[in-house]
């Protein structure tokens, strides 16, 4: 077997399903949407620019990353629907092959889009933002926006993984959704230490200025890639020891 | 060769055995039925061969080996197992494209098999608005895609319209007429006798048949002879000497049946007799009635409705 040919049909797949195709023009989309109102009415999240202005600009991501969460899901829960899933085997009976296909264009895809969308809104934010304006020299800018784009290809893959899991993006979606909406804001209050090593929240670290807490944010992000590479292996787990 | 072989093969979901030690070999040039009542465990031999699922012991190999270890495997074995597992919101065309993309099968094969299956006009349609006939031409054409050396189709005939059902069975005979190994899993038994050469029968998981069609229909039905004649007397006493039990037809129109008898026997007689026959032929039993008396005998069908008992009222 080709593996830049699977590699391909991979990307083909994602392409051609509205949902995840979807999904992630939504992480590019819902940022620029949320960017642009919040500083176009308000002036930002925090419009005094007594905040971290490098959060500031990018506090869009929250929002992004929902919609990572929703392509990492689709686009491997596509193989679940009527048992598609047999077809992509019978085609690449090499099941670690189909796993690692599927994942890398998941990563390249997210990434990509990731990337993009830091920047392109980190800039756009910053049009409206008048005196306060940052650039990327601003200290942690670059970083943050880098950083950014590898936070939300991680947090595509660790949905992806636990979708190769559990089979189902509406049970991946609904378990990941609100917990990084809600469980890990309460936690996050309730009780620190703990709480900086929730995937999200570990990872934002790197959005940040001046990150306060235990982790740093190259650090944080590690941690998150580690959720998601533990995620990813029990995804892989199941994948190559399960009946098709 | 690219035969399919099947040796004690066994597998089982939760201790229960769908595939019990099943031995049987598919070979090209024919079409292979497989039969089987609901549960019998013909989908699961499928799976298996396709590597799709693990066997609890035995092996599935085509053309000697195991379907894993083939490399792009699409241009040697097609399958169907399921028309609805075409991802609805894909065009027909995006989904034939990735699957022959990853076996680096010409892009041109897609609009062949398109074109082949009927499809072309809907290749650019999602397969959310297929009807089920649509789709298990879409599954066909997947099959087809790499021009492959062995077929295995699980019920290909299903939503079909007449038309299409006509179709089928030629791509068939066409496809085993060129040499390929064709496996063709279905539950309608007149269906299957319009293009079978072969057939392997399972029940309960268990193997019952591996034999050619006709013999199958041979050993699964009594002989029985209809015959017509100018002499009915004479014939009829000269039948009765050979111990013969003569019955008359059912229309009614002077025909009658002549029971363990073949046509052979009877005509024999006649001549010796100089009885003029007008009319004499062996009556077959069709594929469903040998199928309903094999799978009857064997007890096969796992989920036959239960005889209908008249319900007795106390008044």
């Amino acid at each position: 077997m080709s593996p830049t040919a699977v590699l391909h049909s991979e990307w083909i797949k994602i392409r051609s399903v509205r949902s995840s195709f979807g999904a992630l023009l939504a992480v590019f989309a819902v940022a620029l949407v949320f960017n642009v109102l919040l500083y176009a009415t308000v002036g930002g999240p925090e419009p005094d620019g007594a905040g971290d202005p490098v959060a500031d600009a990018l506090f869009q991501i929250t929002f992004a990353q929902i919609a990572a969460i929703a392509f990492g899901a689709t686009a491997v829960s596509s193989e679940y629907v009527h048992g598609a899933v047999r077809n992509s085997l019978a085609a690449v009976p090499h099941r670690s092959l189909f796993f690692a296909a599927k994942t890398a264009v998941v990563a390249v895809a997210a990434l990509g889009t990731g990337l993009v969308t830091a920047f392109v809104t980190f800039f756009s934010g910053q049009a409206f933002a008048g005196e306060h304006a940052i650039g990327l020299g601003e200290p942690g800018a670059l970083r943050a926006c880098v950083g950014a784009g590898l936070y939300l290809a991680l947090i595509a893959l660790f949905a992806a993984g636990l979708t190769f899991l559990l089979r189902s993006a509406v049970a991946v979606m609904s378990l990941l959704i609100p917990f990084l909406l809600m469980v890990s804001f309460v936690v996050g209050d309730v009780s620190a230490g703990v709480a900086d090593y929730l995937p999200d929240r570990a990872g934002r670290q790197i959005l940040h200025q001046d990150p306060v807490g235990a982790l740093g944010p190259w650090a944080g992000l590690g941690v998150t890639a580690l959720w998601a590479v533990a995620a990813l292996l029990a995804g892989w787990w199941a994948v190559t020891r399960r009946d098709a | 060769m690219t035969s399919i072989h099947v040796t004690d093969l066994t597998k089982e979901y939760g201790g229960k055995r769908a595939v019990d030690r099943l031995t049987f070999t598919v070979e090209p040039g024919r079409v292979t039925g497989f039969l089987g009542p609901n549960g019998a465990g013909k989908s699961t031999t499928m799976r298996l061969v396709l590597g799709l699922d693990r066997p609890a012991s035995g092996t599935a190999t085509v053309g000697g080996r195991a379907y894993t270890a083939l490399d792009e495997p699409l241009r040697t074995v097609g399958a169907l197992l399921d028309a609805q597992a075409a991802h609805a919101s894909r065009t027909a065309r995006d989904h034939l494209r990735a699957l022959a993309v990853s076996n680096r099968i010409p892009a041109r094969r897609v609009d062949e098999v398109l074109e082949e299956t009927g499809l072309a006009s809907a290749a650019r349609r999602r397969v959310r608005v297929f009807s089920l006939g649509m789709r298990q031409r879409l599954g066909i054409a997947a099959a087809l895609l790499g021009d492959p050396a062995v077929l295995l189709l699980d019920e290909p005939s299903n939503g079909l319209d007449p038309e299409g059902i006509v179709w089928i069975r030629e791509l068939l005979r066409r496809l085993a007429g060129e040499g390929r190994t064709v496996l063709v899993s279905s539950h309608l038994m007149n269906e299957t006798a319009t293009f079978a050469d072969h057939l392997v029968v399972l029940g309960r998981g268990r193997l019952l048949a591996d034999v050619p069609m006709r013999d199958f229909i041979d050993a699964h039905s009594h002989a029985r002879v209809r015959v017509r004649t100018g002499d009915p007397v004479l014939l009829r006493a000269a039948l009765a000497r050979q111990g013969y039990a003569v019955a008359d037809g059912a229309d009614g129109d002077g025909r009658w049946l002549v029971e363990g008898a073949t046509a052979e026997q009877v005509g024999a007689v006649a001549a010796r007799e100089g009885v003029p026959v007008f009319e004499l032929a062996d009556e077959r039993a069709s594929l469903e009635q040998a199928y309903l008396a094999l799978t009857t005998d064997a007890g096969a069908a796992e989920f036959a409705a239960a005889p209908r008992t008249t319900p007795t009222r106390e008044v």
